[in-house]
């Protein structure tokens, strides 16, 4: 079970979100709409886990991830984007995150994915 | 080439008996002395360890093998190499993306896909995939990175066991356009044909997909149990979801409450 930080633009996924982690065990520390928020979220809450959306408005997820990894070189981050937009992986990867949810997600495997990630 | 132990399915009881496996078709042992060129099947399924073998006919002849998976591996290759159906070489990946989730491991396999009555196979040296065409929920001609270039590839996406499993078939765009075509005319019943949803029955479908009862949606979409309901008959009649669980709302009668309150009274002195 972690501390982790839920970065969305919408409340509904967000929201979808929050109730699959909590259902899990895990503990929702806070929630960031933007690359910018998420960013200064992670410095003053230092989650054990981040659940990244890729398309924000303002700063990009794949932005925010290069901000929290030079914050923080461990930081565990899973990137999260809709279907369709698969391509973005690679990069993500390239940058750091630890694992990737493709839009619509499942109960289960979002468990199972962030429980992996935990603990690697 | 081989003769394999397998059990065969006789007027509802299963027969001990053997198969001699041939490039071209099977010969079954007595008591069935059959023989089966493979270009006579027309469909195949497997459900655990039975092979249901559907052979030309009027009516269609279904041939239950059971046996052991190396040998239904053996079979299952040749009979979908051979036989009656739509097949093209390509390279697949299977599954990519399973319940949301990448799979780390998923890796593009160079083998055969064939399209047969009731369900689409990926064949490679190592692997075998059967995805049923009445469990395919979306078919899509799109574009994913390989080996750094950008590439026209059909997703196809099914459910198995509740999850949606996400796999990618590769090969020229002429042949994917045939496959997308065949496999949108196999999938046709799976069409929306009725008005678009509104936002929030959109938000309930998501939730829904997500594995969120009723109780979570409301809650999470601040709607009440009326609204609800209304998206679900909405749903229901477009054909997106089918009622699983009725769950009973009730209220204690005077019997109810005067034990409860009994319950709770201290012992009496």
């Amino acid at each position: 079970m972690g501390k982790i930080l839920i970065v969305d633009d919408t409340l509904f996924m967000r929201t979808l979100l929050k109730n699959i982690l909590f259902s899990g065990g895990h503990d929702i520390v806070g929630e960031a709409g933007d690359g910018d928020e998420a960013i200064a979220k992670y410095k003053e809450l230092k989650p054990d886990l981040v659940t990244m959306d890729v398309v924000m408005p303002k700063v990009n997820g794949i932005e925010a991830l290069k901000g929290i990894k030079t914050f923080d070189p461990n930081a565990k981050v899973v990137m999260c984007t809709a279907v369709g937009q698969e391509q973005m992986v690679k990069l993500a990867i390239k940058t750091g995150a630890k694992g990737y949810i493709v839009k619509p997600f499942q109960a289960p495997k979002v468990l199972e994915e962030i429980k992996n990630v935990l603990g690697s | 080439m081989a003769v394999v132990p397998v059990k065969i399915e006789k007027d509802g009881k299963w027969v001990v008996s053997k198969i001699d496996i041939q490039k071209e078709g099977m010969t079954i042992a007595e008591p069935f002395s059959k023989n089966v060129p493979f270009k006579s099947v027309v469909d195949l399924e497997q459900k655990k360890n039975v092979l249901f073998i559907t052979l030309k006919g009027e009516p269609p002849v279904v041939l239950k093998v059971a046996s052991v998976e190396k040998v239904l591996h053996a079979l299952k290759k040749f009979i979908i190499m051979s036989c009656s159906a739509y097949r093209l070489m390509a390279y697949f990946m299977s599954p990519a993306v399973r319940g949301g989730v990448m799979a780390t491991n998923a890796t593009w396999e160079k083998g055969a896909i064939a399209v047969l009555k009731t369900s689409i196979w990926f064949v490679s040296q190592n692997k075998q995939v059967s995805v049923p065409l009445s469990e395919v929920t979306g078919i899509e001609l799109t574009k994913r990175e390989v080996t750094n270039k950008q590439a026209d590839v059909v997703k196809i996406e099914h459910l198995e066991d509740g999850e949606v499993i996400v796999s990618y078939v590769l090969c020229p765009i002429s042949t994917l356009q045939i496959l997308m075509n065949f496999l949108a005319d196999a999938t046709k019943d799976m069409e929306m044909t009725g008005d678009e949803l509104d936002p929030v029955s959109a938000q309930v479908g998501m939730l829904i997909y997500s594995g969120m009862d009723s109780h979570a949606i409301e809650n999470m979409l601040s709607i009440s149990h009326k609204e609800l309901d209304r998206v679900y008959d909405n749903l229901l009649k477009l054909g997106l979801i089918e009622v699983v669980l009725i769950r009973k709302e009730v209220t204690l009668t005077p019997k109810g409450v005067r034990f409860i309150t009994d319950s709770v009274k201290p012992p009496s002195q």
